[in-house]
């Protein structure tokens, strides 16, 4: 029974330690995804671009390698 | 006083300013050229993004283009008939597979459950209206 409340005790401890951490990563990751969002919605053109180039050197590293 | 340019050491003067001319024409008939292609190959790139509506994409989904993007890099970079192209798609089929099958087999089973317990519940009974009515005719 002692040994049940423990764990307990320690899990909630550890949820209230670490559940500030994990609301900042996930605002952050918000922000991040935002930023990104406007960025590829100002230049549409250069990041596709990018992204094809991006593409293009995968696709060549996968086929030399296979 | 003569200049080199009106009368040159090899006695070519008046064919060399003829050649001149004529070259700067074609020299203007090129770069006027050049200007119509130009022209035409914006407006065709610029048709091509009318049909497209690449703008209106990238508004409505930015990722999901730039992800398209990516895959036409890819596919055009000689990476479709790779071991590297195996893999993403096996991942991406047992991705499918647990998000899709999973749940119907969970809710199929469950249906079985659900039967074999009524199947249950209903021998129970008749046996149980057996015993009364075994009991009920020995009773004097």
């Amino acid at each position: 029974m002692e040994m049940t409340e423990k764990i307990e005790e320690t899990a909630r401890e550890l949820g209230a330690r670490v559940r500030p951490q994990i609301e900042e990563a996930k605002r952050r990751f918000s922000s991040m995804s935002d930023s990104a969002t406007t960025y590829i919605k100002e230049n549409p053109g250069k990041c596709l671009v990018g992204a094809i180039a991006v593409g293009f050197l995968i696709g060549k590293i996968a086929s030399r390698r296979g | 006083m003569e200049t080199h340019a009106e009368n040159p050491p090899n006695g070519r003067a008046a064919g060399d300013g003829a050649g001149a001319k004529k070259l700067g024409k074609r020299m203007e008939r090129v770069g006027h050229t050049a200007e119509q292609v130009w022209d035409r190959t914006r407006d065709s790139f610029s048709d091509i993004g009318d049909a497209l509506d690449i703008k209106g994409r990238v508004d409505r989904h930015p990722f999901g283009t730039v992800a398209a993007a990516l895959g036409i890099g890819y596919v055009l970079g000689g990476g479709l008939f790779t071991p590297l192209t195996g893999r993403i798609v096996r991942l991406g089929v047992r991705i499918g597979l647990r998000l899709a099958v999973l749940p119907m087999l969970k809710q199929e089973m469950e249906e079985l459950v659900s039967t074999m317990e009524d199947e249950e519940q209903g021998k129970a009974r008749q046996a149980a209206s057996k015993r009364t009515t075994r009991t009920r005719g020995e009773e004097p």
